[in-house]
């Protein structure tokens, strides 16, 4: 470390010491539990704050968002509605594998995906690990039936649990839609997914208890 | 490779599926009755009364409960699905001890097994002692049994003895001192009913009644104060998932109130965690489209593994992973990674599984992930990159299968360091905050002040440590031991310092501990100052050697060993330390007392049956005042990094010599910060509390014993949280 930087820390130090710490351990280390304490309320003090001075711009729309992504990334993009948490955002893909495509968000919060069904979400706080649907065969191929679904989730207790439901699959309210409506555990949801050729260019699915539904549109496939 | 029993049990959750999805009901059929409302002694109860109720397994929670006649702070933890367990400190009106004040603080223990579930007409029943160990003023035993009247009325009706039946126990007669089971006096005495009624009203509000048969004999002053009645009323209203208040009457004359909250390790706020999606796995491209680098070609060119190094270093470090040190050929690689951020150390594994795919030629099908605890290695999981690619997005259970588990090569070979890694640096600046507990005149004592701590490490292994401490305020005063024979009354300081026969004890005892309350200064404190070691002389043994300024009050040498296999669940160690007692204000002086002390430590992790989840530690040696003996700690753990456990120590000092308590015990809490916060951190709130502070059974305190450096990467703590691997 150069005195300069040396300097530097030091001068910040000697400003963040009272409430909390510093040092030149990066984040992951060098914080007690009452620093990691202050820090949190600062953040979300500070969060409060810039909300509250948020010059009132109007929020883009949906229509925006995908305009401007379509100009900037030149890639693979899809639109995400997060019906829970209130808010849509585009996601860019960011690695295919084996069919699997991973698109993630600036914040790098991930929604995983194979032709358009979620298998996993990354990042969220309420994850959905994998998603083994055994419906897949039958949404892609439009067809009737019904099959098993299993959900993995991280649990609190630090482990992956899977959750399994009972599937139905039958055609939805619109043409080309299909509707799969599952049950287990005392819950049930429904997932639509318009097929067009195999591959599902818009959906809303379920995520799980925390997450609720998403909607999915393909921006470009 | 075929998972292993071990590896499947250990990734088994057995957590009711309603944790998942959200809701309670539904699932209460196979599992013991769960509580409606905290009693005042701080379990699930009536008012007063208990039930045959128990709390979600695993729970930890505190009831603090006020009335004229008492205030009771208790901690409870459902330490299994069926026996509840309580820590209690209470103020007791009425009874005058030495220290004069016309209450006694007084600590207890609480045990309930709940032996029978409710089933068709029979009724949910429990057998429960109350202040089974203490000074005997709740002294008391009960069956109970619970029964669900229609779905929102619940009846409870018990048989007591001792306390719950009216008749209070004598206190310890002058010379007991107290702490130990009083088997003798269990179910002793005449018993009495009891019984409770709970009327569950809504979702948040319940009242409950019940018929108690205490007569506070002794906050009532011997009953001058008038009988209270024998009919308790209560309303409880819940707010939050985890939060209760409470009012209640005893006997319509006398008026409390209490708080409770709860926390369940299964319910984490964020199940997740709050980390960044991991970079995903990169598959390889097809053979014809890199020739070269499935050749192999490339690893005959010198600056490849320097800028592969470099790359896959930088990207660990975003992930909180330092790259110590990397063996590449062309078809295998090996690192060495310090996991700085994640609890679980199957997820750090994971992430460098994902960025090894994606900075590595794709000759390379091999990788070997070594995790290292501060420089040493301890154990290596080696995976086959075809495996990695095919098995991203499936149940962590499938790479588990495929992943091998092995104790970390013990030599460096043709590991090359990551440059500008040694030496090492490191410093911080913060706050403290330091607590004192169950010191009769002030229960609740507190310090804070301004720390900073430095490490160098000059090479893997080889670290200098120290922290330096200034007090800013606080209401925790110097104070000298208290004075054999006038009990409440302390020497000063000053007194205490001036003769150094005081501190040996009357009965020969020297005071290791009893006068900890003398390191207290005004003036810079060092904590620890300390030259550590850390080596690995065989694949399976692994080594400690710490020297300076061990802890507050001793410096010396400390010397440890530990056998742990990767994939055994036990571990064997043993430990030396040759100390000398620090001065209580010269921070590099030293008093006369010099002491051996040492323990040969046996542990095990239980993987099966009713104990899973359960790790036992056992000590056998000499303590810091000579005495000799053995600890046993028992303590409950959690995948997802909670520990809460108990231990006691006894040695060949008798119990007049020990002193209050007859021996040493307490409980142990550590609770992840991550788990709360949803941050990732290898950061843990963690407290220890023990009876009181006595010179028997008492240990140097060296930071880096060695087996909770190691065991995060071996079998049992690695597999437990493997779920994580893909997160």
């Amino acid at each position: 470390m150069s005195k300069t930087a040396i300097r530097n820390t030091a001068l910040a130090c000697a400003a963040a010491v009272i409430v909390s710490a510093c040092g030149n351990q990066g984040d992951d280390q060098n914080a007690s539990p009452f620093a990691i304490a202050a820090k949190t309320t600062a953040q979300a003090v500070a969060a409060r704050r810039a909300a509250n001075n948020e010059p009132a711009a109007p929020p883009k729309t949906p229509e925006q968002m995908a305009a401007e992504a379509l100009r900037v990334n030149p890639g693979p993009l899809i639109m995400v509605g997060f019906e829970s948490l209130g808010r849509t955002q585009v996601m860019a893909l960011t690695q295919e594998n084996g069919g699997m495509r991973t698109y993630m968000t600036p914040a790098e919060e991930a929604l995983i995906m194979r032709g358009g069904m979620v298998t996993g979400t990354r990042g969220l706080g309420n994850d959905l690990s994998v998603a083994e649907p055994g419906t897949e065969a039958l949404i892609r191929a439009s067809r009737t039936g019904s099959a098993r679904r299993v959900m993995h989730y991280y649990s609190g207790d630090g482990l992956e649990r899977p959750i399994d439901f009972n599937c139905t699959v039958a055609a939805g309210p619109n043409p080309s839609v299909m509707a799969e409506s599952c049950e287990g555990h005392g819950i049930s949801f429904q997932n639509s997914f318009m097929v067009q050729g195999g591959q599902i260019p818009v959906s809303r699915q379920w995520l799980g208890p925390a997450l609720g539904y998403v909607t999915i549109q393909t921006l470009r496939p | 490779m075929r998972r292993s029993r071990l590896t499947s049990r250990l990734m088994a959750t057995t957590l009711p599926t309603a944790f998942l999805v959200g809701s309670v009901t539904g699932t209460a059929i196979a599992e013991p009755m769960i509580a409606r409302n905290m009693s005042t002694y701080g379990l699930p109860g009536g008012i007063e009364t208990p039930t045959a109720e128990a709390l979600p397994d695993g729970t930890l929670g505190a009831t603090l409960s006020w009335s004229d006649y008492s205030q009771r702070n208790n901690i409870v933890f459902q330490a299994m699905p069926r026996l509840t367990t309580v820590l209690r400190y209470s103020r007791v009106e009425g009874i005058n001890d030495h220290n004069d004040l016309g209450h006694i603080w007084d600590r207890s223990f609480d045990l309930r097994f709940q032996a029978l579930d409710e089933s068709g007409w029979r009724p949910a029943v429990a057998i429960g002692l109350q202040d089974f160990m203490g000074t005997g003023v709740y002294s008391g035993e009960y069956i109970v049994a619970t029964k669900n009247i229609t779905p929102t009325i619940r009846a409870s009706a018990g048989l007591g003895w001792g306390r719950l039946a009216g008749k209070t126990r004598p206190l310890l007669e002058d010379g007991d001192q107290g702490g130990k089971p009083q088997i003798d006096d269990w179910f002793t005495g005449s018993a009495k009913p009891f019984a409770s009624i709970s009327w569950q009203v809504n979702d948040k509000l319940s009242l409950a009644a019940e018929y108690s048969n205490d007569d506070y004999m002794r906050e009532t002053r011997n009953g001058k104060d008038g009988d209270p009645g024998h009919l308790n009323l209560a309303a409880y209203y819940r707010f939050g998932e985890n939060y209760e208040v409470g009012l209640y009457s005893l006997g319509g004359e006398t008026f409390g109130a209490q708080f409770s909250f709860s926390l369940n390790p299964r319910r984490s706020p964020y199940p997740s965690g709050l980390e960044k999606a991991p970079a995903p796995v990169r598959p390889r491209p097809a053979v014809s489209a890199d020739p070269e680098g499935w050749s192999g070609q490339w690893a005959q060119d010198p600056t490849a593994q320097p800028a592969i190094q470099t790359a896959l270093g930088d990207a660990l470090a975003k992930e909180g992973q330092v790259l110590e040190s990397m063996a590449l050929s062309a078809n295998r690689a090996e690192v060495r990674i310090q996991n700085k951020r994640y609890i679980q150390q199957a997820e750090a594994i994971g992430r460098t599984a994902r960025l090894m795919t994606r900075a590595l030629p794709p000759s390379v099908e091999t990788l070997v992930i070594t995790s290292s605890a501060d420089g040493v290695p301890t154990s290596s999981v080696t995976l086959n990159r075809a495996d990695v690619e095919r098995l991203e997005n499936t149940q962590a259970g499938k790479i588990a299968d495929a992943a091998v588990l092995t104790d970390a090569r013990p030599y460096p070979g043709d590991l090359v360091m990551s440059d500008d890694l040694y030496p090492r640096f490191r410093w911080s600046i913060g706050p403290y905050f330091d607590l004192g507990l169950f010191d009769p005149g002030e229960p609740l004592r507190y310090e804070v002040g301004a720390e900073a701590r430095a490490s160098y490490e000059f090479m893997p292994g080889l670290i200098l440590t120290g922290a330096l401490r200034q007090r800013a305020f606080g209401s925790i005063d110097q104070k000298g031991p208290g004075i054999p024979g006038q009990r409440g009354e302390h020497y000063t300081p000053e007194e205490y310092e001036a003769d150094p026969s005081l501190e040996t004890s009357p009965e020969g005892v020297p005071r290791v501990r009893s006068d900890s309350r003398m390191y207290r200064s005004d003036s810079p404190t060092i904590p620890e100052l300390t030259l550590a070691w850390y080596a690995r002389p065989s694949d399976t043994i692994y080594t400690r050697v710490t020297a300076g300024l061990l802890e507050r009050a001793y410096g010396g040498v400390s010397a440890e060993a530990l056998w742990k296999p990767v994939n055994s669940p036990l571990a064997l160690g043993i430990e030396i330390n040759r100390v000398r007692k620090r001065d209580f204000e010269d921070v590099f002086g030293f008093r006369d007392y010099e002491v051996t002390t040492g323990h040969i430590s046996a542990y095990y992790e239980f993987t099966e049956g009713f104990a899973q989840g359960f790790t036992a530690q056992l000590d056998v040696g000499q303590y810091l005042a000579g005495d000799k003996g053995a600890t046993i700690s028992l303590t409950r753990e959690f995948a997802n990094g909670w520990r809460i456990g108990a231990f006691a120590t006894k040695t060949d000092l008798s119990e007049d010599e020990f002193g209050e308590g007859s021996f040493d015990k307490g409980i142990t809490m550590s609770i992840p910060i991550s788990w709360a916060t949803g941050q990732p951190s290898r950061q843990r709130a963690s407290s220890t509390l023990r009876s009181l502070s006595r010179d028997g059974g008492a240990r140097v305190d060296v930071n880096g014993r060695l087996y909770e450096k190691v065991r995060d990467s071996h079998s049992v703590k690695l597999y437990e949280g493997w779920g994580r691997f893909w997160r």
